[in-house]
């Protein structure tokens, strides 16, 4: 059985308990006191000691405030017109997204990975032995998502392990586990892949058409990664969400490069051997 | 940017009525995350760089020697000064490597697995295959030139190691090393290297053969040793690989097309354009194409070497760049400009 995440960005309040929980679970060290600026986002990013991230992104309101914000008409969903030409969404809304490893099908990371330390384990997530890891580096680039991280205290690079030692013991992860709304289910990939339909289904009756599913092979696009494990609930374009559009897996071009430079090297050989031309 | 949108919100709702316009507006055409790096840099410090130069030097020189030999030209101080910068690079290499890990004390970790989609795993073994011959070709050579005494051992050496034979053995090993450093760099999503997946080790490997044909060169001119033959073969096919040389950068920079732009800032365009394309490419094709003299010759070779490290550098650092720029990254990423599964080679 596969298992990952979905993750419902529609229903995340943004209150960073699977930050805290992952934290917590995991014993990862603090990141320092910075002060970004950015929205009420201080974390920024995942790292090798973040392993969940909550993007703050704020849509500000798309027209002009003419009225007055009746909060209890928006509480109780009206849909008639307010008084005083007040809007529902007139203050504007926010996007929050708790990010995670995507934990792909086809991973680059794990393909990078010249020591076998990243291995696909029992649960069918992306898991990296810490014994074996010898801190070179490569699987850090090779990410298309930006989440394994090495850490420089350390040396080893370090990423979301999918709480594997809760998974285990029959729990769910920690992040999932803390989180208030839902926003964070966990369980069998397809399970959550029909869940995800429903929930897209059900917010394009809403209204909400710009709904969609990131992270399958179909929907948002995974070039050669095949799909990820961890599942988001997108309402924007991914890049608002630092996310690429359409990912690939940086080996497949490998052989073609190998290819590429057996044919330099033969010219490059014939080339020696004719400067020795009398 | 921030001022920009800041700026035109204003203009476009007539009057302020709200101190706050957040960076995502909807208006903004460049859709990121308040700049956040969307994929992690490399590490990588100057080890790596200096690993690719020695490496390439290796690499190229082994070539030209194991070349010579089987052509029947056996000069004897083209062989020497060839096996020992061999092995000094090869010495070198793994040195710089593992200390550029993060756990350099777990470098055996290497060898557990042989991953043939991972280019630093062939890179590991092909290094260690290549160093281990170079190793014993360097061997025999040293018993030939009397450093391992006149006794038992210089015997044996002389006796047990096939010269010829394993260096025809190490060629392919040697180019795998000199080549694959491209293919390392370019296995990855950093925009820069992954859009020149098709030049990028053809590049790296070109570059590599002219400085060690310069440093070879270099070398014989400086102990006035080896071979008029040589020196004339030499000359010849450091000329024609720097013309090769010129030709892969510029399809590199066709291939790279946008995203070559970091080659060209203010931090790397030093590097790139004043040293690898000048002082490595141009400089030193003007001094080889005129009438041959020693110390013109030694210039060039000096500038070719100099000009092999800036590229190294350029392109580390241009990556460097090109990974930390979102609006790079998502260009790349959207589609129809990253390289596709489907794409042929």
């Amino acid at each position: 059985m596969a298992t990952g995440f979905l993750t419902d960005t529609t229903v995340c309040i943004g209150c960073k308990a699977c930050e805290v929980a992952c934290k917590q679970w995991n014993q990862l060290p603090a990141d320092g006191y910075e002060f970004t600026g950015d929205s009420y986002d201080n974390t920024k990013q995942l790292s090798g000691s973040t392993w969940r991230h909550v993007a703050f992104i704020e849509n500000p309101k798309k027209r002009r405030l003419t009225g007055d914000v009746d909060l209890v008409a928006l509480a109780e969903d009206v849909k008639e017109q307010l008084p005083g030409g007040a809007e529902l969404d007139a203050l504007g809304r926010w996007t929050f997204m708790s990010d995670v490893c995507k934990h792909c099908v086809e991973a680059p990371c794990q393909q990078a990975c010249p020591t076998g330390a990243i291995i696909r384990n029992e649960f069918d997530n992306v898991y990296i032995q810490p014994d074996v890891c010898n801190g070179c580096g490569y699987c850090v680039p090779a990410c298309p998502y930006g989440v394994i991280t090495q850490v420089p205290e350390d040396g080893r690079a370090f990423k979301c392990t999918l709480c594997y030692d809760r998974q285990r013991d029959g729990m769910e992860p920690a992040c999932a586990k803390a989180c208030p709304t839902d926003s964070i289910m966990f369980g069998d990939v397809e399970d959550l892949k029909v869940m995800a339909e429903q929930r897209v289904a059900e917010l394009h009756n809403k209204g909400y058409t710009q709904a969609y599913v990131y992270g399958t092979p179909e929907v948002g696009g995974t070039g050669g990664i095949g799909g990820n494990h961890s599942k988001f609930i997108l309402m924007d374009e991914p890049e608002t969400y630092n996310l690429p559009k359409h990912p690939y897996l940086p080996q497949e071009k490998v052989r073609g490069g190998v290819i590429a430079s057996a044919v330099a090297a033969t010219v490059l050989g014939a080339v020696v051997a004719w400067a020795f031309r009398d | 940017m921030a001022e920009a949108t800041r700026e035109s919100a204003q203009e476009r709702n007539g009057k302020v009525e709200t101190s706050h316009y957040p960076e995502t507006d909807p208006e903004r055409k460049d859709k990121n995350y308040y700049g956040v790096p969307p994929i992690k840099h490399a590490h990588w410090t100057w080890q790596i760089p200096i690993y690719f130069w020695i490496g390439g030097i290796g690499a190229g020189a082994h070539l030209f020697s194991t070349i010579a030999g089987l052509l029947g030209h056996d000069d004897r101080a083209l062989q020497r000064a060839s096996r020992y910068t061999v092995l000094v690079t090869m010495i070198l290499s793994p040195i710089l490597l593992i200390w550029d890990l993060g756990r350099p004390e777990r470098f055996y970790n290497m060898f557990r697995i042989l991953k043939l989609r991972s280019p630093m795993s062939t890179q590991s073994w092909s290094l260690t295959v290549f160093g281990t011959l170079s190793g014993l070709v360097a061997t025999a050579q040293a018993a030939d030139d009397g450093l391992l005494g006149r006794g038992r051992i210089a015997r044996l050496a002389k006796a047990l190691i096939p010269e010829k034979l394993v260096s025809v053995l190490a060629l392919p090993f040697g180019l795998y090393v000199g080549s694959n450093t491209g293919n390392l760099i370019s296995a990855t999503s950093v925009p820069l290297w992954a859009r020149n997946w098709l030049f990028m080790a053809p590049t790296f490997l070109a570059s590599g053969v002219s400085t060690a044909l310069s440093w070879l060169s270099l070398i014989l001119n400086l102990t006035r040793s080896g071979e008029e033959k040589t020196l004339r073969a030499l000359h010849r096919a450091e000329k024609a690989t720097i013309v090769i040389e010129a030709v892969l950068v510029a399809l590199s920079l066709g291939r790279m097309s946008r995203w070559s732009k970091p080659l060209f800032s203010k931090e790397v365009a030093p590097l790139f354009v004043g040293g690898a394309l000048l002082c490595g490419i141009l400089a030193p094709f003007a001094l080889l194409s005129g009438e041959e003299r020693r110390g013109k010759s030694m210039l060039a070779s000096l500038l070719v070497l100099a000009g092999g490290l800036a590229f190294r550098f350029a392109l580390i650092r241009g990556g460097r760049i090109s990974a930390d720029d979102p609006e790079a990254y998502f260009t790349f990423a959207s589609g129809e400009n990253a390289p596709q599964p489907e794409d042929k080679v």
